[in-house]
């Protein structure tokens, strides 16, 4: 009844990638570059306008980089991603719809 | 994710539909501690005001976070390419189902327990060593080895002289220019559709002719089922989940032809993309589904001009990409155009060029995407645009397939994504 039977796994473990990548925190947004890589989706332009002028007002970032994919199934483009390095202390970006 | 590996701090915004795909992938990835700032889903179809309100929120979020210790820790495991793991299942058939499915190993039909002693079996077809790592499948990026290929292929009732076609199949579908990361994350009812070329297809028993892109030949059936079990559980892509799928479509059960050579009028695929009669291939095609096209045309360019008027829509993804539609030949079909003397070249021009979308047909917010992916091809996007189904003639993928009778099938496609074929190797 209760006879068992050897099988292999068909999953690969969860989460093989190990920690490859720090998450570094910021102290504060005052006087900060922030990027924002818009994903291209409905009504995401319009949240990037809004959250660039309230972090500016009320938080005090410096100024806001914007750039926008092509269409967000497709991945950032080098020269954003290196642009975004080069001037930005923070960057945002839109995943899914 | 892209960002945050450039030592850049990073945030990523997700409505709530999507924060357990964006969750998952952050710790695939190795970057587990990216914070996520959640906004409520649909965000697409909020107006004006609504997106507002909901930008107050979520610029406290971010401020929150980025000062903040991140999101979830989580342990990454680095047992990539480690041989498969055993496990212990109930021996009694409907128990052992019971177990995968509240494991959630299944597509939803009974499996074949996955014994070492049946993929033994299938690892004797390929020369290649069980720990040898084929790819890494996206969304959630496991390790598919030869070994746990053959795992999925015994599960999903392969027999053993189909792995090497499933080992070229994760190949492909590993290309960058496939976009498998899309294709299986996307609510877009997207599906790898495996085309096999050259001489295993005859030799394994593939399909090609009547009803070959429905039921009843096992190599058709269950090649396209490993695909699928590969890409759930080496690929973490589960409905619900990281599968986003509003519909999905039953082609993602399995979706899997071979060419049907031998009545063809014209070079294979496999031929047309540079490969030898005699090699064997899978072609990888990022599918939305499939459309019977019925016409008893007897003219080439009769039958083309209504081909390319049913390929014609203006919600299939091709024509807000510039994709690579597919159109599936009937033998008969092919012989039409075959008779009017056309080749395969002449075939996708003349769709090409007969299947332009008006891009006032676009509903209006469609067209203002239109006018964002594809503007920089027209010197002026218009209403009165006519837009090309993909960037060129030759996009357009012809296969002959299927058995007698008037029908043709078009396969619409993903859009954001290109065939890629591999060698079949042994």
């Amino acid at each position: 009844m209760n006879q068992t039977l050897v099988i292999l796994d068909p999953k690969a473990p969860s989460g093989t990638a190990s920690r490859q990548y720090s998450w570094q925190p910021l102290d504060g947004l005052k006087g900060k570059v922030v990027g924002f890589i818009d994903n291209s989706k409905p009504n995401f332009n319009y949240l990037v306008d809004d959250l660039a002028r309230l972090l500016e007002e009320k938080y005090g970032v410096a100024s806001v980089v914007r750039h926008r994919k092509l269409a967000a199934s497709i991945p950032a483009p080098e020269t954003i991603l290196a642009d975004v390095k080069e001037r930005c202390d923070l960057v945002v970006t839109g995943s899914g719809d | 994710m892209e960002a945050a590996k450039r030592d850049v701090t990073a945030l990523t915004i997700c409505s709530t539909s999507f924060a357990t795909l964006g969750r998952a992938q952050a710790k695939a990835l190795g970057c587990p501690d990216l914070p996520i700032a959640v906004i409520p889903h649909p965000f697409g179809l909020r107006n004006r005001e609504e997106v507002r309100r909901i930008a107050e929120q979520c610029v406290d979020d971010i401020a929150r976070l980025v000062s903040g210790r991140g999101t979830e820790g989580g342990e990454a495991s680095a047992a990539a390419a480690d041989r498969a793991k055993r496990i212990e299942a109930p021996y009694e058939l409907e128990a052992f189902n019971e177990f995968c499915e509240e494991r959630r190993l299944s597509d939803g039909l009974p499996l074949v327990p996955p014994t070492p002693e049946r993929v033994e079996r299938m690892l004797r077809q390929t020369r290649r060593a069980p720990g040898e790592i084929v790819a890494t499948v996206a969304p959630g990026f496991g390790v598919a080895t030869v070994e746990r290929i053959a795992i999925n292929a015994v599960t999903a009732g392969c027999r053993p002289e189909y792995l090497p076609v499933l080992v070229a199949a994760v190949e492909a579908m590993a290309e960058p220019r496939f976009n498998l990361q899309g294709i299986q994350a996307t609510t877009n009812p997207a599906t790898p559709w495996i085309i096999i070329n050259g001489p295993v297809a005859r030799e394994i028993g593939v399909n090609a002719r009547l009803n070959c892109l429905g039921q009843g030949t096992r190599a058709n059936a269950t090649i396209g089922r490993a695909v699928r079990l590969i890409l759930q559980n080496i690929g973490g892509a589960l409905p619900g989940d990281m599968d986003r799928a509003t519909h999905g479509q039953p082609a993602k059960y399995t979706f899997c032809c071979a060419e049907n050579e031998a009545e063809s009028p014209w070079e294979p695929l496999h031929v047309e993309r540079g490969f030898s009669a005699g090699e064997s291939t899978v072609t990888v095609v990022g599918a939305s589904g499939t459309l019977n096209m019925n016409s008893h045309a007897k003219d080439g360019d009769d039958l083309l001009r209504v081909i390319a008027d049913s390929m014609t829509f203006p919600t299939g993804n091709d024509y807000h990409f510039g994709g690579q539609p597919w159109v599936v030949l009937s033998p008969e079909h092919a012989e039409i155009l075959k008779l009017g003397g056309l080749d395969k070249t002449d075939v996708k021009r003349l769709l090409w060029e007969q299947s332009g979308l008006l891009a006032s047909r676009f509903a209006a917010r469609d067209y203002a995407r239109a006018h964002h992916t594809r503007g920089g091809e027209f010197s002026r996007f218009s209403a009165d645009t006519l837009l090309p189904i993909s960037l060129q003639p030759d996009d357009i993928g012809i296969i002959v397939a299927g058995g007698p009778g008037t029908h043709s099938v078009y396969v619409p496609t993903f859009g954001q994504t290109r065939a890629v074929t591999r060698a079949v190797i042994r």
